[in-house]
């Protein structure tokens, strides 16, 4: 994504031509939602032309903030009535793209659907409205002991629904998991406008597993109004060490050692010199600018697990060639330690004006090979790349820097982002760790997936929407319609005569 | 309900097994899948079969990768074959199903196989990251990939958890891996009632005790509890420790940790209660509702069923529940308003097995279908609009 790049691919929306039906689509919203909670005027909507993902800007027709499910339920029969395109919106925070408005769309932004609606710790569950803030969650239960597995980085500004559209992962889903593995049933609005329940509060819903189609599917197979999410036990004890190394070379070395001890960390995130810089120059962390790498390492669980697995990875890091290792004194110490780490890209700021960042997944004993793939091909073309990513589960977050006043540079940054895409796949991996695919990257989908692969998955997305009418232009590099159904098998005949397979 | 079918095929390949399928499109013969042959009796009859494809020499490791904790594996491969596998390494796939020499990974994932560490690692559906289906036209699809963190597309990997053959043939399947634990304990306490059951998963929960496994078990009223902890040495121990430092009313007054040799060996306890009866049944409900499941649902079961054989993961929410009928009439009867019950409290009755015919007609193996019914059949026209996997066997008439 392009951050903080106002000047590239403005694009304005279609004036709109006050008809009749328009105004009556206007008539009508206002009514289900309240005129305070429709939004046309040009301005505000200039708020809902992007998300985190901020240099592509689409203007949205009129965007919506309903207040309950049956109020997303009119919207979206309303929005069908005249044909509009939705495109459903949490916290805006997605770095993907994933709620960049479509040309002429409704955006249904569930902001104000924000209540926690109930804790059940007998069965480790709680029901929240999708605009509830992902550590709102954590916060409501941590009193008694209590708290929601999955944290991304924004944890503190995204919401339940953005999450459970992007199956949003963080630092420490290394041993917890991702937020497909904490959320267990959902009410949702279906592109008919009809309310539907999915998944279930016991284990296995009978049928087939849809809640595993919904969390992921970036908007593009309901809207979510309520989530049913598995609340967490606070593991006994949690032990912290930031441990720093001459070059990634060796923090890999340790993240395999780790591994290969049969420890299961619950985090292991890395930090290379230029992330270093500028989390120290942003945070004032007192950490030394003159190392290749750090690493920061979560073990948690009973006690004694947590102390055993920590001193046996401090060991193995010390073998794996690390310079110094701090272990913080106090939870004040280990916070500010973990400021450091989630506040690492808006630290970029201080180190370049704009950066582009990407999500690309590796096995993770391809780290070192990798990361020196990237950094040479990051010199080749003129820019300098910052890492700082989940090591322990190979997930990168290579971020480009560039100029943006630079006539060229943000086109070129993105095009070496791409590059750097074709490595992580080229190496096995994926696109895509945790960000989602989005608009951002839609286009290469195709390197990882068949068009066989992508019509696979476009029956699922016709099961749920046939018409295509919930955020167009995601995840998919191009437009596929649920007309066409797959008929009978043809063989080609080069197959037939033994020349070719399929596969 | 396989006897009479002429067209067996067995690919040894996922090539072959594709151009297998394609042929049977060709022909519109109707597929039904076979693994292990563990799960035979799960779900409804097919409306049809013509063509039995056999998944036994799809067999094959197709990518272990022991610093990655990844294994890409033709979909054949039994769950026993599959970890002997990985025990060189001081690895494992985190999944204890029952038959693990005859239960093939294909089989595991069409029927959502799981055993007691399910409390701890979860099910297939948090193991897979990646899948290969042949699709009922023939076509091969991926989805997923070979990392363990994954959020590009959607997620066919999981969608095919529980698809009981379907959507598609399961072909290959990759999965996360978990280090072996460098030591295990499993602890026993008898003679509980469910209530107690319930209180002790409670304590567990407030002491923060992290088992891997927790099973009651009961061929009468009263249960008797596996607890197990796994990992490094000295957690295990000092879990144990706490454990039996439980108050006495929480823990009973018999306690004990089973010996390494073994005078109870727990894997096969499990394996012979839940593979018990010629009518077996899972249930599953929120897990906070064992003690009305003990009083509403299994004592009126336990009184249908000669000699009722009782498994519950309580911290899971599943039980399974077999025996012999002492009276068809009557157990049909009782299992009846079991499911009523229980899908009145949210959850759902299975049957995963009948060798009973007169209750196979009579009792549907999964009850009333759930509210998004209606998108799981359109799901099922997509994938197969011709009807010609599994048709009819899945909830509903899937």
């Amino acid at each position: 994504m392009v951050a903080d790049d106002l000047s590239s691919n403005v694009r304005f929306g279609k004036m709109i031509l006050p008809t009749a039906e328009t105004v009556e689509a206007q008539r009508e919203l206002t009514a289900i939602v309240g005129p305070a909670n429709c939004i046309v005027d040009p301005a505000d909507l200039r708020t809902y032309e992007c998300d985190g993902l901020t240099g592509t800007r689409v203007r949205p027709r009129v965007v919506v903030l309903p207040a309950t499910t049956a109020e997303v339920a009119g919207v979206v029969r309303v929005s069908r009535k005249y044909g509009l395109p939705i495109v459903p919106r949490g916290a805006g925070t997605g770095l993907s793209g994933g709620a960049l408005p479509s040309e002429g769309s409704i955006v249904i932004g569930l902001s104000r659907m924000n209540a926690i609606l109930g804790v059940d710790f007998e069965n480790l569950r709680m029901r929240v409205q999708p605009g509830v803030i992902n550590l709102d969650v954590t916060k409501a239960i941590a009193a008694r002991g209590y708290y929601y597995a999955p944290d991304p980085s924004s944890q503190s500004v995204c919401s339940i629904g953005g999450n459970i559209a992007e199956n949003s992962g963080g630092a420490h889903c290394l041993k917890y998991g991702f937020t497909v593995n904490h959320v267990v049933a959902a009410t949702i609005v279906t592109a008919d406008g009809d309310i539907v329940e999915l998944g279930s509060a016991s284990p296995d819903a009978l049928g087939y597993d849809l809640m595993a189609v919904l969390v992921g599917s970036e908007g593009l197979v309901g809207i979510v109004t309520e989530a049913v999410v598995r609340i967490l036990r606070s593991p006994e004890a949690t032990r912290t060490f930031f441990a720093t190394f001459p070059s990634t070379d060796e923090a890999g070395d340790c993240v395999a050692g780790i591994v290969a001890a049969g420890i299961v960390p619950a985090a292991i995130e890395m930090m290379d010199q230029l992330a270093i810089e500028a989390i120290v120059k942003s945070t004032g962390v007192d950490w030394p600018l003159d190392v290749g790498a750090a690493l920061l390492v979560d073990v948690d669980g009973p006690l004694a697990e947590a102390e055993h697995t920590a001193a046996q990875s401090i060991e193995i890091a010390r073998s794996s060639g690390a310079i110094e290792v701090r272990t913080p004194r106090d939870e004040r110490e280990r916070a500010l330690m973990w400021k450091g780490r989630k506040g690492a890209f808006a630290a970029m700021g201080r180190i370049s004006p704009n950066y582009y960042v990407q999500d690309g997944v590796i096995p993770r004993s391809e780290i070192s090979v990798v990361l020196r793939e990237i950094g040479a091909l990051c010199a080749r073309e003129g820019f300098r790349v910052a890492n700082v990513f989940h090591a322990g589960d190979g997930n990168l977050h290579p971020l480009v820097l560039y100029d943006g006043r630079i006539p060229g540079q943000a086109h070129h940054a993105a095009a070496v982002a791409a590059d750097i895409l074709k490595i992580c796949v080229r190496h096995g991996g994926s696109i895509t760790g945790e960000h989602g695919v989005g608009a951002d990257k839609a286009a290469y989908m195709g390197e990882i997936f068949s068009d066989d692969d992508l019509e696979t998955m476009n029956f699922v997305r016709c099961a749920f929407d046939p018409e295509r009418v919930f955020n167009p232009g995601k995840v998919f590099p191009t437009p596929r319609l649920c007309g066409d159904r797959p008929g009978t098998y043809v063989a080609h005949s080069t197959e037939i005569a033994g020349e070719a397979g399929r596969g | 309900m396989m006897t009479h079918v002429a067209d067996v095929v067995t690919p040894g390949s996922i090539d072959e097994a594709v151009s297998q399928l394609a042929e049977r499109a060709r022909r519109g013969s109707v597929v039904t899948f076979v693994g292990g042959g563990t799960e035979l009796g799960y779900g409804r009859a097919p409306e049809r079969v013509d063509t039995l494809l056999r998944t036994e020499r799809l067999s094959r490791i197709l990518d272990y990768a022991p610093a990655d904790l990844t294994i890409t594996v033709e979909a054949g491969i039994t769950l026993g074959a599959l970890q002997a596998t990985l025990a060189p390494e001081r690895q494992r796939l985190a999944l204890d199903a029952p038959q693990a020499a005859r239960a093939t990974i294909g089989g595991l994932l069409a029927t959502n196989g799981f055993g007691p560490r399910r409390a701890r690692y979860g099910s297939l559906r948090d193991l897979i990251v990646g899948v290969g289906i042949v699709r009922a036209d023939g076509t091969l699809a991926h989805g997923g990939g070979k990392v363990v963190k994954n959020v590009a597309g959607f997620d066919l990997p999981k969608l095919m958890v529980g698809s009981l053959g379907t959507l598609g043939l399961i072909a290959s399947a990759t999965f996360r891996l978990h280090p072996a634990p460098e030591q295990q304990q499993w602890h026993v306490l008898a003679g509980r009632s469910a209530a107690q059951v319930r209180e002790l998963v409670r304590a567990l929960v407030e002491c923060k005790l992290e088992a891997s496994a927790v099973i009651a078990h009961s061929n009468g009223d009263a249960y008797s509890i596996y607890i197990l902890f796994e990992g490094f040495g000295p957690s295990v121990e000092s879990q144990g420790a706490k454990l039996h430092d439980l108050p006495r009313d929480v823990l009973g007054t018999d306690a004990r940790p089973i010996a390494a040799s073994g005078d109870i060996d727990v894997a096969s306890l499990d394996e012979t209660a839940r593979l018990y009866g010629s009518i077996r049944v899972r249930i599953s409900t929120p897990p906070a509702f064992l003690t009305s499941l003990d009083r509403d649902v299994l004592a009126p079961l336990r009184v249908a069923y000669a000699d009722c054989r009782v498994i519950l993961y309580p911290t899971i929410g599943a039980a399974f529940v077999g025996g012999m009928p002492r009276d068809s009439e009557a157990l049909l009867a009782a299992l009846q308003q079991a499911r009523a019950v229980v899908e009145s409290a949210g959850g759902h009755l299975a049957v995963v097995d009948c060798n009973e015919p007169e209750l196979r007609e009579r009792f549907d193996p999964f009850g009333t279908p759930p509210p998004s019914f209606p998108i799981m059949k359109r799901l099922k026209g997509r994938f197969d609009p011709e009807r010609r996997l599994n048709p009819g066997r899945f909830v509903g008439g899937l």
